[in-house]
């Protein structure tokens, strides 16, 4: 039963219970009565030292030695002498909360243990140092530390040849050393077939086509095998083939996933520039930098630009990081986001596994909570966003932008100021003069007259009442907070009215050209005013604002001004519980108390010649400011147009032209290219989040790495480091020649991929909780082989792939009982390991052998999904026939939420996950999805079309045909016989369905 | 004791078995009672099932579980938290120091349960009118009333209340159960999921995916509505007809050719692990339609479980496909009442009630209501109850204050509860404070509730684990504690 996949040691707890006996037993035998070594160290071995002893540290404390248990943990000291009420020591073990109480398992501490430790402690916390304390002290060294994976990598000698054993390269030389110690013996070589398929797949991802089997079978030369591999690497599936693997351990996908898992349309440039990265050989040092950093290194450089999709490749959780209205959700949620980046670009450079120490130090690897918040400093300053592909491109186009938009308002002020239109109050509020170029959204803070921006603000603080200040513009008189208990100022000119009611003093958003935070609903009576040719002034109370129309008439010719405009109420509370009024010079011209049942008042009230200021005030109706999202649809000064002469007309006419194409060519002006990736600000301080809560917040820490790497200084700079170069930082940290983990790391996964397991079978782990190196050596000699090959990853394809090892039988090897009997797993390669086809490759290889596969490269990916916008966006998988959907799989559109059912079916994984190695189960859904699937069926139908066309009507001639294109090779006389009269019973189809399904067919020798 | 293979009763009306799997299957059912009778000469083969039953750790009280989830966030102050304190204090403001801010909302006014609490049962709980069915069974379920989430996120909160975990990407609990125990069934799915017939929950399939297990775990959905294939493709879609007839001798010719194939590999198991899984997908081809096919169930369940009322009848419909699945030996049925989150449907479509509690929960309460008290009657009624653990889950609550006419999301508070399987009925576990916005007494997450529910099924969670990316990782994270009080 797999209940425990027991990979780290069952035995730390007997070990170290061991190691504390021997060390007790020392101490015994050289110091007596005192009360530390009688009862208190006793104790703390005891009930606390299985996490807090010499093996572990939880949080970095250790208990039963004086100089750590005075030091404290990474959250300080946990005995205060003196005063046991005030240390954390007894808090814990007295705390009868799960998530703080100590221990957090198995029995409490009983009372009378519960009163020597508080005693203890309130006496003075006396602990004389004991020569064990000072030999600890001494001797304070992680063991952990001596993990092999943290030191240098050191080329080692290259192992003799045995005269007999076939040695093509290095790597047989290492694995023949390891199988002759052990009693195996290397497997014979495969036949050419079996090579040139075993390579197309695991190179390309594709069966070869039947022509190149027959030439490499027949080909004479003696490098025939080198020069294929060489074919294959230069081809461009080789990319498409290899950024699978990559994409898989950045969790890359074109939605963001979780609730609401919207598109992402940019994102396929970064899916691109991975298998053109691959595809040119890009050196893997490189690889990674510019992944990391090359918005930074190069910044106008889409080549750069567009690697950093990394950073950005996994989900993003649109509901907790922008749409909830609770701080403490978004902070949780950028805490995850911060996480899975850091996680993701660690895991799969370095093989560390960081974010273990997210909530506590790391259990396995020495790896301090610190250190995970160093790395979150690292990335704090990135968000996921579309981002410019060219930051120079992106300056051109906004200025140009910027330009045309200056020009558009100024031709339609033009027009406006020949023709009397309408003033618009939302777009004076929204910093505008009332006729376009008020920005929508932004808005004014009725504490002080400051131009408030789009971000929505909730609840305001210090807040004076009946202070009318000055507006951004002087279209706008005064802003204020009301509060009626006596007559209010509303202008900055000592005006005040009086009927205002007593309100609550508080305010809720900014006085806005648009609706106010929180605001429900945007419509009254039937009309959306969110719409095209309305406005909204969204005025939540409590809040007023007085327009100088002395300054509005200045600048617009207006006959007879009325000031016209619907008000309504924008909350959820069908109960009237806000107020709104309209004052001209002070005198009270229209008021009235509003819920979301009340629909729409319309206001339509003249403003004489002389008047000056013009009121608007919502006030919260008594019962506090929750539910009073007062608006005004279409606030407008509307008059008579004034009568023009032929000139103004002519003139009018010039304007409007002007406008219009300064307009359309503001409309056709093309957006910047955009990669889904890294938008950048400065960096937010980061702490450590005690327990993992982003609401628990210890000491500030500055970007920086593991230590454990103790070739490579993990401290990158402190609190102020610009964002731009803690990225570089960390990228060079990771691509430096002496770091031992980077090219070790990538190594592995190439082994991994090559052969099924990895030299090490934790891809992304190699900490003391991931697998042992199964040939340590060979690591190291690849690793140094890869830096000293200027980090080529075709480079050392080639040196595997010509290898005898990968040129291995995995079937009719001799002696396999024996071997099996020995190494049943095959981790020491006597032979190849037989291996099923991956989803994709499954995919891919059905559309290559029924000839649909359409290699078009590049671009947006297919959407093999009806797509419906909602909410929660629904993705329905459909198989049509198009060619659009018959490209290869890399190139599908991934959708996070709504994983592909075929495809999941036959193990592809989920890109919520990190994913070094794929699962491969045998299951019977996998059986049904392939044998009757619609995509598998009308395949097997262009599959028969195919074989018609290429071997005309003879049923063996078409047997031939396809067991060339599936399998490679002719079939047997007993097969042909069935195989023909399977067609000429149950029909060509029928037969083509069948060989989908048979093992030869999915599983590559 | 039913017989497990054909309870339907179609041999009755005179129809042959061969006749009746043609019929079922699109004619595809002849092949695979053709594999069917060829296996039992193999039985051998079905050693190789990864799903085959493994010993639990302990004697078990359960032997399935059926999980009910009601997407969207149900409310416990209309259902299951009498909170007499807020009626006390209805329409007097929540919140006084303008500080809180909900989800998407600040607090309005306290706002009492819309339907009156009564007491119920021999142990005197309290449930809401709105759930007079549920009411009758108090007496066999067991309340945690201290429920909290991490988040009031619906996708992330969804995640956590199914694995444990606020992101996506962990196994379900019905993967890591059959992880732990595999199946009783040979024949069908060892998890399968019966989501509402509007649609997925937020998360979609994620909520039942086997995250880092082997795929094999994943939750199987098996389509509810009637008339539909149950399982994808499980037959050729109708489109390929003609792919019927040759389909025998299809599949002898497939089995010759991979025997030739394995005779020199055969040291490979997966190779024969894929000729046996073909033998095990003729099998369920046989087993899931029966399962789905109701027409031999009398007329009293059908009126039990209200299959012919428009709104109950497609819940009630899920509730006994769960009771028949779990007595054909399914492991974990997983049963949704509700589909995804949107405003834009006259009646939302799960529990998700801002605007109007009334209209929605009022909407749903009767739905569970039905569907869930018939499934309580049927199970004991079939004597299943004693081994199948029932939970009922939801992602987290509502809010004592009102958001307009209804309410907002409260990860602070919420109550689940769980009846048969060992659970001792009528009793309860933790408490909100009196308004029941906040847990109080006890608080707990969903890690007890797995924690409780994987201990009565025989297995210590602390024991189920498995390595991934540099961690054992467990249903439970580090946390989770045995709610013994809960346990008969």
């Amino acid at each position: 039963m797999p209940i425990t996949d027991a990979r780290p040691p069952g035995s730390t707890h007997r070990a170290l219970l061991l190691l504390v006996t021997a060390a007790l037993g020392r101490v015994a035998g050289t110091v007596v009565a005192s009360p530390i070594e009688e009862s208190i160290r006793p104790l703390l071995v005891a009930r606390c030292g299985a996490c807090h002893g010499p093996e572990t540290q939880e949080s970095g404390l250790r208990l039963d030695v004086r100089h750590r248990a005075i030091q404290g943990g990474d959250f300080g000291a946990v005995i205060v002498p003196g005063k046991a009420a005030e240390s954390e020591l007894i808090r814990r073990i007295t705390s009868t909360d799960h998530e703080t109480m100590m221990p957090p398992d198995g029995e409490r501490l009983s009372a009378a243990e519960v009163r020597l430790l508080t005693e203890w402690i309130d006496s003075g916390a006396e602990w004389p140092e004991s020569e064990f304390d000072r030999l600890a002290r001494a001797t304070d060294r992680d063991p952990r530390l001596d993990h092999w994976s943290w030191q240098p990598v050191v080329r080692p000698a290259v192992p003799a040849a045995r005269p007999d054993w076939p040695v093509r390269n290095e790597i047989d030389r290492f694995l023949q050393h390891a199988l002759a110690e052990r009693g195996l013996a290397p497997a014979p070589e495969a036949d050419r077939r079996t090579l040139v398929r075993r390579l197309s797949f695991d190179l390309l991802g594709l069966p070869p086509a039947p022509e190149d089997v027959e030439a490499f079978v027949a080909d004479p030369s003696v490098d025939a095998h080198e020069r294929l591999v060489d074919r294959l690497l230069a081809s461009a599936r080789y990319g498409e083939r290899w950024a699978r693997h990559w994409l898989d351990i950045a969790h890359y996908a074109d939605t963001h996933g979780f609730e609401r898992d919207q598109i992402r349309p940019n994102a396929w440039r970064y899916r691109d520039w991975v298998i053109d990265a691959l595809n040119r050989d890009l050196p893997y040092d490189e690889f990674l930098r510019r992944q990391i950093a090359g918005d930074v290194i190069a910044p106008d450089d889409p080549d750069h630009t567009v690697a950093t999709g990394f950073l950005a490749a996994g989900p993003w959780d649109f509901v907790g990081q922008v749409e909830t209205k609770s701080d403490v959700l978004r902070r949780q949620a950028r805490a995850d986001d911060l996480d899975d980046m850091l996680t993701q670009v660690m895991t799969a450079a370095c093989g560390v596994t960081v974010n273990c120490a997210r909530c506590h130090d790391h259990k396995l690897d020495p790896i301090s909570q610190k250190e995970y918040y160093a790395l979150a400093a690292v990335f704090a300053g990135v968000r996921r966003a579309d981002a410019p592909t060219s930051r120079a491109a992106l300056e051109r186009h906004t200025r140009r932008q910027r330009e045309l938009t200056a020009a558009v308002a100024a031709a339609r002020a033009e027009v406006h100021a020949l023709a009397g239109r309408p003033v618009d109050l939302a777009d004076i509020v929204g910093g505008g003069d009332g006729r376009g170029g008020g920005r929508k959204g932004f808005g004014i803070d009725p504490r002080n007259g400051k131009e408030a921006d789009a971000k929505a603000r909730g609840f305001l603080s210090a807040i004076t009442v009946n202070a009318p200040k000055p507006g951004p513009t002087k279209l706008v008189n005064a802003v204020f907070v009301p509060h009626g208990a006596d007559d209010v100022p509303v202008t900055t000119t000592g005006l005040r009215v009086s009927g205002l009611p007593e309100t609550s003093k508080a305010g809720w958003d900014a006085i806005r050209n648009g609706p106010v935070a929180s605001q429900h609903s945007t419509k009254l009576d039937g009309v959306d005013y969110a719409g095209k040719g309305h406005t909204i002034l969204g005025l939540h109370a409590n809040a007023g604002i007085t327009f100088d129309l002395a300054e509005v008439f200045a600048t617009v010719a207006v006959v007879d001004p009325r000031f016209r405009g619907v008000v309504g109420y924008g909350g959820t509370t069908p109960e009237a519980g806000a107020d709104y009024f309209v004052f001209v010079d002070g005198t009270l011209v229209a008021n009235g108390r509003i819920g979301c049942d009340d629909g729409g008042t319309a206001i339509d009230v003249p403003l004489p010649p002389a008047s000056r200021f013009l009121t608007l005030v919502a006030t919260d109706g008594g019962n506090g400011i929750g539910m009073d999202q007062i608006f005004f649809g279409d606030a407008r000064i509307e008059g008579v147009p004034p009568s023009l002469g032929d000139e103004q007309k002519r003139a009018l006419a010039d304007a409007e032209g002007r406008l219009a194409a300064l307009e359309e060519e503001l409309k056709s002006l093309e957006a910047p290219e955009k990669v889904f990736g890294p938008v950048t600000e400065t960096p937010p301080p980061v702490k450590v989040n005690i327990r993992g809560n982003p609401e628990a917040l210890g000491d500030e820490v500055g970007p920086g790495t593991i230590a454990a790497v103790a070739s490579l200084p993990a401290r990158f700079g402190d609190v102020a480091m610009p964002e731009g170069d803690r990225r570089r930082a960390i990228a060079a940290w990771i691509t430096d020649p002496h770091n031992p983990l980077t090219p070790r790391v990538i190594v592995n996964r190439l082994w991994h991929h090559h052969f099924g397991t990895g030299l090490v079978d934790t891809p992304s782990d190699l900490g003391l909780g991931g697998g042992r190196p199964s040939h340590p050596d060979l690591l190291d000699w690849l690793a140094a082989e890869l830096v000293s090959r200027k980090w080529s990853l075709k480079e050392m394809h080639r040196l595997i792939c010509t290898s005898h090892a990968y040129r291995q039988r995995s079937v009719g090897v001799p002696g396999a009982t024996a071997s099996l009997a020995v190494d049943a797993e095959n981790r020491l390669l006597w032979r190849q390991s037989p291996r099923r086809l991956d989803a994709e490759s499954l995919r891919d290889a059905t559309l290559t052998v029924s000839g649909c596969l359409n290699p078009v490269m590049h671009g947006p990916g297919y959407r093999d999904f009806d797509y419906e916008e909602a909410y929660a966006p629904v993705y329905r998988y459909v198989t049509p026939d198009r060619p659009e959907l018959w490209r290869r799989s890399i190139y599908r559109f991934v959708v996070r939420s709504t994983p592909h059912s075929f495809l999941t079916t036959l193990d592809c994984p989920n890109p919520a996950n990190l994913t070094p190695a794929r699962l491969e189960t045998t299951t019977a859904l996998q059986s049904l999805a392939l044998l009757n699937n619609d995509f598998m069926l009308r395949q097997a139908g262009h599959w028969a079309k195919r074989l018609e066309r290429d071997a005309g009507a003879d049923p063996a001639a078409q047997v031939r045909r396809a067991y060339a294109l599936a399998l490679c090779r002719d079939p047997d006389e007993v097969e042909l016989a069935a195989a023909v009269t399977l067609v000429q019973s149950a029909g060509l189809v029928q037969f083509c369905r069948m060989l989908f399904n048979a093992n030869e067919f999915i599983y590559v020798d | 004791m039913r017989t497990l293979a054909f309870p339907c009763g179609l041999h009755r009306a005179g129809v042959s078995r061969r006749d009746f799997l043609w019929e079922l299957g699109g004619g595809l059912g002849g092949v695979a009672l053709a594999a069917l009778v060829a296996d039992e000469a193999h039985a051998a083969s079905r050693t190789s099932n990864p799903l085959a039953a493994r010993p639990p750790m302990f004697a078990p009280r359960a032997k399935a579980v059926i999980n009910i989830f009601c997407p969207g966030g149900l409310s416990h102050l209309d259902t299951f938290d009498h909170k007499p304190e807020l009626v006390k204090r209805a329409g007097t403001p929540f919140d006084t120091t303008g500080d809180v801010q909900f989800f998407a909302s600040k607090p309005g006014n306290c706002q009492p349960s819309y339907w009156p609490f009564r007491q119920h049962g021999e142990c005197g709980r309290w449930v809401s009118d709105l759930l007079p069915g549920l009411a009758g069974h108090v007496d066999e379920m067991a309340f945690i009333h201290s429920m909290q989430s991490k988040t009031a996120l619906h996708g992330p909160a969804m995640f956590m209340a199914n694995s444990g975990f606020i992101l996506p990407g962990f196994p379900a609990m019905g993967a890591w159960v059959t992880y732990g125990l595999g199946s009783a069934s040979e024949d069908l799915p060892a998890f399968v999921v019966l989501p509402d017939h509007r649609g997925l929950p937020p998360g979609g399939p994620v909520n039942w995916g086997a995250g880092f297990l082997p795929a094999i775990h994943q939750g199987t959905v098996i389509e509810t509505a009637e008339g539909r294939p149950p399982i994808a493709d499980l037959f050729a879609p109708r489109d390929h007809a003609s792919l019927v007839d040759g389909e025998g001798a299809g599949r002898e010719f497939l089995a010759a050719v991979n025997a030739r194939h394995l005779a020199p590999r055969d040291d490979t198991s997966e190779l024969a692990a894929r000729i046996a899984a073909y033998e095990l997908a003729a099998r369920l081809q046989l087993s899931a339609p029966e399962v789905t096919n109701l027409s031999g169930e009398p007329a009293s369940v059908e009126s039990l479980y209200r299959l012919d009322h428009p709104d109950i009848g497609p819940f009630g419909r899920q509730c006994l496909l769960a009771r028949r699945l779990v007595e054909r030996g399914v492991r974990f049925v997983q049963i949704y009442c509700g589909a995804e989150n949107t405003a834009v449907k006259k009646i939302r479509p799960n529990w998700d009630s801002h605007e109007d509690l009334v209209r929605d929960h009022g909407y749903w309460g009767p739905i569970l209501d039905g569907g869930a008290s018939a499934l309580l009657t049927d199970l004991k009624a079939h004597g299943l109850l004693d081994t199948t653990l029932v939970m009922c889950q939801t992602e987290f609550g509502r809010q004592p204050a009102a958001q307009g006419k209804g309410r907002d999301h409260n990860a602070g508070a919420f109550t689940v509860w769980m009846a048969g399987g060992g659970i001792r009925g009528g009793t309860a576990y933790g408490a909100s404070d009196p308004l029941g916005f906040k847990a109080e007494d006890h608080p707990t997450f969903c890690y007890d509730l797995h924690a409780t529910a994987l201990h009565l099924l025989g297995i210590d969670h602390t024991r189920l684990s498995v390595y991934n990316n540099g961690i054992q990782r467990r249903l439970t994270d580090v946390h989770g504690h045995v709610l013994t009080d809960l346990v008969a």
